[in-house]
């Protein structure tokens, strides 16, 4: 499975599974959060800890979400981002719109 | 040339000594193996990456090679691969309910080793060579309706040098778009985008996005805006309201040159940083813009700014490709890294040859993992 879920102080904690998060994946990661919106989730703490690359296919996936999230009226956090992917969502302004943190504890609290 | 992609193979066996035979001798022929003893971890496998053909013996515990197959049909992510059966069960009522299952052969194990992998070799040069033709067609037929996402070539200023540098992923056109647009007299639009997504699907895209560019840098001229953050603003409103674009993600960056003044403006949506290499003081400096990706929200937050450039300085505009890439420990994205690469280059003369010297070296069909464009930019 791309993702791995459980349910965490209200929170469902979603963990990307693969190291390389890419267009292979981006359509069935993004499938995957739109169901889980679909159900209903309304607070998502995603993990990325296990993501060691990113590229624009799925950072566009990831988007994608948080606009359906958006609409949803449902809160999408990230967290647990490595340094070279921290960086690129910097870079390009993504973490303008996310909530980024470094731990679930972190972003519940927030 | 399409590059030789790393040939890849899935070998799913449950007799872990023969399974081991099959890892030697495939690696000693060139492929990179991916064992797995049962279809379920086949499967859990395949999550992770997608090899370019799946050998699979059809007697396992669990689930036999028939139903391995079957699974794998319902999922297109995996349907396409092409699927081989190397069994010791190889009645002739078996080998035709295989081949029904799409299999593209089914292989006694008895065969030599050698023999084995040279059938595989071909059918993996089939399926390639039949990819080649294809591209090939598709792009005849682009070229036919007479649709570009790269121009010919850099536009001809009073005060600056312009050129680019645009390398497709895997030699398929792709979702990054370059443009320059001369207004009239006095204005030179330089646009660089990058749809998110790859091949055929992000080059398809490119071209809506395109047509937005071009039609609000118009827009804005005849009500004589002269603004690359209000262009942004006129996009993003269009965008954020398309229905079919509106879940397509794409970064612009958009560079405004003033032949009279000899003056660029500059805004930017999701874009990477510039680079702007000023000779006076030998550094090169980010650019960074303020926007937002286009249809994220619809306060794209554009602001413009001015790129003071002085006798010989440089700015480049990129996008992510020239950033990603590939080496024996994996995908990597790095700013930094790209910055350290055109260091040498920026500090010569005739920097952009020798910039495209050092990205034809860096960006070998093994390293690039993502289209790649750049812009570059000299006062003169």
């Amino acid at each position: 499975m791309i993702i791995s879920t459980e349910e965490k102080k209200g929170h469902l904690l979603v963990t990307i599974q693969p190291a390389e998060a890419s267009l292979n994946n981006a359509e069935e990661f993004k499938s995957a959060i739109t169901q889980l919106l679909d159900k209903g989730e309304k607070r998502i703490v995603i993990s990325f800890e296990k993501v060691a690359y990113i590229d624009s296919s799925f950072l566009g996936a990831l988007v994608s979400c948080l606009k359906y999230a958006i609409a949803k009226q449902a809160d999408i956090s990230l967290i647990s981002l490595q340094k070279d992917i921290h960086n690129l969502m910097h870079l390009i302004r993504i973490d303008k719109v996310f909530s980024i943190y470094n731990s679930f504890e972190e972003a519940i609290q927030n | 040339m399409t590059s030789a992609p790393v040939k890849k193979i899935l070998i799913v066996e449950d007799n872990e000594l023969f399974l081991k035979l099959l890892d030697k001798h495939f690696s000693r022929a060139g492929y990179d193996c991916i064992l797995a003893s049962s279809p379920s971890s086949a499967l859990t496998l395949l999550e992770q990456q997608i090899p370019e053909i799946i050998l699979s013996d059809y007697e396992m515990p669990g689930m036999n090679g028939f139903d391995f197959r079957q699974k794998l049909l319902t999922n297109k992510k995996f349907a396409h691969i092409p699927f081989v059966f190397l069994t010791a069960h190889s009645s002739d009522g078996m080998i035709m309910e295989g081949l029904g299952m799409q299999a593209v052969d089914f292989i006694d194990k008895q065969t030599p080793f050698p023999v084995l992998t040279s059938k595989i070799d071909n059918i993996i040069h089939t399926v390639h060579q039949t990819q080649e033709l294809n591209t090939e067609e598709l792009k005849k037929a682009a070229n036919a309706l007479n649709i570009k996402s790269v121009p010919d070539g850099p536009p001809q200023l009073k005060g600056f040098n312009i050129n680019f540098w645009h390398k497709p992923f895997q030699d398929y056109p792709g979702g990054d778009f370059i443009d320059f647009i001369g207004t009239h007299e006095r204005y030179t639009f330089l646009v660089l985008g990058d749809v998110m997504g790859k091949k055929w699907q992000a080059w398809f895209f490119s071209f809506g996005f395109l047509s937005y560019v071009r039609s609000a840098i118009r827009i804005c001229i005849i009500d004589q805006v002269y603004s690359p953050a209000r262009i942004l603003e006129k996009i993003n409103n269009v965008i954020c309201y398309d229905e079919v674009l509106h879940d397509v993600l794409s970064s612009i960056s958009l560079v405004m040159i003033d032949n009279e003044t000899q003056t660029i403006k500059y805004a930017g949506a999701g874009d990477l940083p510039l680079l702007h290499h000023k000779c006076a003081t030998g550094k090169t400096e980010k650019v960074e813009s303020s926007g937002l990706l286009p249809g994220l929200m619809k306060d794209g937050r554009y602001e413009e700014q001015q790129i003071h450039m002085q006798k010989d300085d440089i700015l480049l505009i990129f996008s992510d490709g020239m950033t990603d890439f590939r080496d024996e420990t994996g995908k990597h994205s790095n700013y930094n890294g790209f910055v350290d690469l055109i260091a040498p280059c920026v500090i010569r003369e005739n920097s952009f040859i020798f910039m495209k010297t050092a990205f034809t070296k860096r960006f070998t069909p093994e390293a690039q993992v993502d289209d790649c464009s750049l812009i570059f930019i000299q006062k003169k």
